[in-house]
C-alpha cells in the first residue's frame, strides 16, 4: 500500500505545541499529518523513571565517557543523567555553530514528543504586566494580545493539562485552574513565613505551579512521587505530548504520526501564494519525499522552525520564506538564571520529608511591579526548594566507621535555595542564521547562532543574588551562600523569539493568531512567535497560543480564507 | 532473560503484575546478571585489598550490610577502567600508593597488614589534608568530574565508596530505606526514628 501524501494539515514537531496542534486539528476535524525528526517513544519500553541506580552501570554517575564524546552540551543539563541522556540528541549528529565570542548552549530532544519528555513541568500565566512590556518601554514590539485576549485558551488548556498549585489572586502572575496544590516541606515553610513577616505583602513563596497531577484527572492518574519526571511517566501523571496529547490526536482516528521524517523544507506556491506542503528526508531511507496540505503549522521550536524556514527560501522570499519584515531569526531570548542563594535552615531535625515531590517553590516576580527599580527593567522570579542534606555530605567530612555510617542513615540539615529566572530583552541583534559552510547528516544547513546577553540580564541576575541572600538573611538562615553564575545563553532551555508576532508586517513574522503575515496558511506556534520573554516559564503559554491559532485556522478554513 | 528486559519490567511496572513465584525467578535473575561481574580490570590483588580495607573502614557491616558487602571495590575498579580519563586514574592509583608510603613510613608494614587502629590514624591524616585541600573550592558538584574534589585522591576514594553503597540495593534499601514507589509526599513527617529506639 502506497503512503498517502495529501492532508488537511500537516504538523511539523511533535513535542509541547506540536502535540497541541495535532489534538486540536484533529479534534476539530482536519486529517492531520504529524511530522517528528526522532523515534518512536513507547512507554512501557522507553520510559525508566522506576529503574534504581543500582540496575545502572555507572550508578547513576552517567556513561562519562560516551557522553564527552557524543553529547558534551547536552550533559551539562541537569536532566540529561544516565537514565534520560537517551531523550537528548546526539550533539556529533545535531551540530550547530556559533560566533566565536558568543557561546550559546543548545540542549535538544528529537523523538517523538520532544521535549515535552524533559521538560521542568513548571506552568505559569502571564498577564498584561508582561504583554504590555515592550510598549511600555519601548522596546522591540508591541505584542498583539492582551491577556483577555489569551485567558480563554489558558483555561481551555489548563483544563485538559491538569495544573497543580495555590491561586494567589495576583495581578502580575494570575492564577490558573488549579488541581490542589503539592505541599510545601518544613524548610520551605519557614522562609514562607519569614519572607511574610519581613516583605509584608510585596514577595510570596508558594508552591511551584506544576503540570503534574495531584489528584486523577483525565484518565491519568495522580503523581506517586517517585521524583524523576524526566525520565518518562507510566502513570502519565505529568503532561507532556506522549502521555496525554498526541493520545488524544490519535483517538480521533485522524492523526498520521510519522517518526523519522526530517523536514527539510516548506513548499510554497508564489501564484495561490500559500505554503502547500513540506518536503520530507525520510530518516531511514533517506528519500525525500513531499507531502501536502492545506494548512501547515511549524512547531518544531523557536530554532527548529527558523530553519526550515531559511532552507525555504524562494525567489521572492531569498531571506527565508515568509521573512518579507527581515525579522525572522532575529530577536532570540532565553531566560537568564543561576542568580540566587542558598542557605541552611535551623531546626526542624526531628521532622523529615517523604517521598520526592518533583516541584519546588515559587516567589512570583516583585520587581518593578509596584515601584520602579533603578539598576534594570522587568524581573524575575524564583523557583528553588527546601530539602534535608542525603548521604553525598559524607564525602567532605572526615568521618568513618559505625558511627559515620549511623549519621549518614539519617538525613543531614536542612538546607534551602532560591533559584531566580529573569526576563531577557528582545534584541535583533541576538539572531540566527544558516551557516554557510556546514550541514548535518541530512545535509541541511546548520544554524549559526549569535547570541548574547545584555548588560540588564546581567543586572537581573546580580539582583536575584542580593534578594534572595536579604531574604534568607530575614529569616534567620545559617551559612548563607549567594552567587550569581554567567552561563551562556540557551542553558535555561527557553529559547524563543525567532519569528515574533506583531501588528505590523514590516516589523514581524506572525500575526495576533501566530499566523504568517506573508503567508496565510503558514502558522508557528512554537516558542519562535513570543514578543517578549517575560520571566515566568513559557510553556503554558506555548500551550495556550497553539489552541488558539487552530480555532483560529480552522474558523479560517471553513471561511474558505486560507 | 535479557538483562534489559528485567530493566524493562523493573520500569514499566510490570513486574508488580506477575505472580509471585514468576517476580521471585525475574529478580533471582536479575540478580544473576548483576553478580556476573567482570573480574579486576585495573587494580590489581594488592590494590584491590587496599581499597576494600579503606572501603570497609569507612562504611563498615553493622547491623546493615557495608562497603564490601555492596560490591565498593569492584564499583570502583569499573569507575577507574571505563569512567575516568588516565590523568584522572593516575591521581587515584599513585594516591592509593602513597598510602603504603605512608603505613610504611608510620608503621613500617603495608595499610593492609596495619591494625586497625593504624589504618584509622592513616584515614584521619588523610582527612585532614583533603579538608584543608577543600577548604577552598566552594563549588563542588556531585556529578562534574572536572570538580576539583575530583584532584583528592582520598576525596575521589570518599565519593566513591559512598555512591557504591548508598546507591546498591543493600545501602538503599536496608540503610536509607529508599522506596522506588513512595506513593505519598509529606514535607514536615514526624521522624519514625523515636519509634525505632523505643522498640528497642
Amino acid at each position: 500500500m502506497s503512503e498517502s501524501t495529501t492532508f488537511d494539515a500537516i504538523v511539523v514537531g511533535s513535542g509541547m505545541t506540536g502535540g497541541w496542534a495535532a489534538k486540536e486539528l484533529t479534534e476539530k476535524g482536519l486529517k492531520t499529518l504529524v511530522l517528528e525528526a526522532g523515534r518512536p517513544i513507547v512507554p512501557e519500553q522507553d520510559y525508566v523513571e522506576h529503574v534504581p541506580a543500582w540496575d545502572m552501570k555507572f550508578r547513576g554517575m552517567g556513561d562519562r565517557r560516551f557522553q564527552l564524546k557524543d553529547q558534551p552540551i547536552q550533559r551539562t543539563c541537569y536532566a540529561c543523567d544516565e537514565w534520560s541522556s537517551k531523550f537528548f540528541v546526539k550533539d556529533t549528529e545535531h551540530p550547530y555553530t556559533t560566533a566565536p565570542d558568543k557561546p550559546f548552549r543548545w540542549i535538544r530532544g528529537r523523538q517523538v514528543g520532544g521535549r515535552s519528555i524533559m521538560w521542568g513541568r513548571q506552568s505559569y500565566r502571564w498577564s498584561d504586566l508582561d504583554f504590555e512590556a515592550n510598549l511600555r518601554d519601548g522596546i522591540g514590539v508591541d505584542w498583539p494580545i492582551r491577556y483577555a485576549d489569551i485567558e480563554p485558551w489558558y483555561d481551555y488548556v489548563e483544563d485538559f493539562v491538569g495544573i497543580s498549585g495555590e491561586a494567589l489572586g495576583l495581578p502580575q502572575l494570575p492564577d490558573s485552574k488549579f488541581l490542589p496544590p503539592m505541599e510545601l516541606n518544613c524548610a520551605e515553610k519557614f522562609v514562607r513565613e519569614k519572607v511574610a513577616k519581613h516583605f509584608g505583602g510585596e514577595r510570596v513563596l508558594t508552591i511551584g505551579r506544576a503540570a503534574i497531577l495531584t489528584q486523577n484527572h483525565r484518565g491519568r492518574a495522580a503523581c506517586h512521587y517517585c521524583g524523576p519526571c524526566e525520565r518518562g511517566c507510566i502513570t502519565r501523571s505529568y503532561f507532556s505530548s506522549v502521555n496525554a496529547t498526541l493520545p488524544a490526536a490519535e483517538k480521533t482516528g485522524r492523526m498520521t504520526l510519522r517518526p523519522f521524517s526530517v523536514v527539510h523544507s516548506v513548499s510554497f506556491d508564489s501564484k495561490t501564494r500559500r505554503a502547500t506542503g513540506v518536503r520530507v528526508i525520510d530518516g531511514k531511507t533517506r528519500a525525500t519525499i513531499e507531502f501536502r496540505a492545506k494548512v501547515v503549522f511549524l512547531c518544531a521550536s523557536a530554532l527548529e522552525s527558523v530553519r526550515i524556514l531559511f532552507n525555504s527560501s524562494t525567489g521572492e522570499f531569498p531571506g527565508g520564506l515568509a521573512n518579507s519584515s527581515g525579522e525572522l531569526g532575529h530577536n532570540l531570548m532565553d531566560h537568564v538564571k543561576a542568580g540566587g542563594a542558598d542557605a541552611t535552615i535551623p531546626g526542624f531535625e526531628d521532622q523529615v520529608i517523604v517521598g520526592r515531590r518533583p516541584n519546588g517553590i515559587y516567589m512570583p516576580r516583585f520587581r518593578n511591579v509596584k515601584s520602579r527599580h533603578p539598576d534594570f527593567l522587568r524581573g524575575y522570579a524564583f523557583q528553588g526548594s527546601g530539602s534535608r542534606e542525603g548521604w553525598a555530605r559524607g564525602i567532605m567530612q572526615t568521618g568513618f566507621g559505625p558511627e559515620f555510617k549511623k549519621s549518614l542513615s539519617r538525613p543531614g540539615p536542612w538546607r534551602f535555595t532560591f533559584y531566580g529566572f529573569g526576563e531577557c530583552l528582545p534584541n535583533h541583534n541576538n539572531f540566527v542564521e544558516l551557516d554557510k559552510e556546514t550541514v548535518d547528516i541530512w545535509g541541511i544547513p546548520n544554524l549559526k547562532i549569535h547570541c548574547a546577553w545584555s548588560e540588564n540580564e546581567r543586572a537581573l541576575r546580580r539582583d536575584m543574588a542580593i534578594s534572595a541572600a536579604e531574604m534568607l538573611a530575614a529569616a534567620g538562615a545559617h551559612d548563607i551562600e549567594p552567587f550569581s553564575t554567567e552561563e551562556p545563553p540557551g542553558f535555561t532551555i527557553h529559547e524563543m523569539g525567532t519569528a515574533r508576532m506583531g501588528r505590523d508586517p514590516k516589523t514581524s513574522v506572525l500575526n495576533s493568531f501566530n499566523q504568517a503575515h506573508d503567508i496565510k496558511n503558514l502558522f508557528i506556534t512554537d516558542g519562535g512567535a513570543m514578543v517578549s520573554s517575560s520571566c515566568v516559564n513559557p510553556s503554558l503559554t506555548y500551550m495556550a497560543l497553539t489552541a488558539r491559532a487552530c480555532d483560529y485556522a480552522v474558523q479560517q478554513m471553513k471561511k474558505g480564507a486560507l | 532473560m535479557e538483562r534489559r528486559d528485567v530493566l524493562r519490567l523493573l520500569a514499566t511496572g510490570a513486574i508488580l503484575h506477575l505472580a509471585p513465584s514468576k517476580m521471585l525467578a525475574v529478580a533471582a535473575e536479575a540478580r544473576a546478571l548483576l553478580d556476573n561481574q567482570p573480574s579486576l580490570r585495573t587494580l590489581n590483588p594488592h590494590q584491590d585489598a587496599t581499597v576494600k580495607a579503606m572501603a570497609e573502614l569507612i562504611l563498615p557491616r553493622t547491623d546493615t550490610p557495608g562497603a564490601m558487602d555492596a560490591g565498593a571495590s569492584a564499583f570502583i575498579d569499573l569507575i577507574l577502567t571505563e569512567w575516568y580519563d588516565e590523568v584522572q586514574r593516575n591521581v587515584f592509583l599513585d594516591g592509593l600508593a602513597k598510602v603504603d608510603s605512608r603505613s610504611q613510613a608510620l608503621f613500617a608494614k603495608d595499610f593492609i597488614d596495619c591494625s586497625l587502629q593504624q589504618q584509622g590514624d592513616i584515614l584521619i591524616d588523610l582527612g585532614d589534608s583533603m579538608v584543608a585541600r577543600m577548604r577552598k573550592s566552594r563549588d563542588y558538584h556531585f556529578f562534574d568530574p572536572d570538580s576539583d574534589i575530583d584532584t583528592d585522591f582520598y576525596a575521589i576514594l570518599r565519593r566513591l565508596t559512598l555512591t557504591a553503597y548508598y546507591t546498591s540495593e543493600a545501602g538503599a534499601t536496608d540503610e536509607l530505606h529508599f522506596e522506588i514507589i513512595p506513593g505519598r509526599y509529606q514535607g514536615c513527617a514526624a521522624s519514625s526514628l523515636d519509634e525505632e529506639t523505643s522498640k528497642k
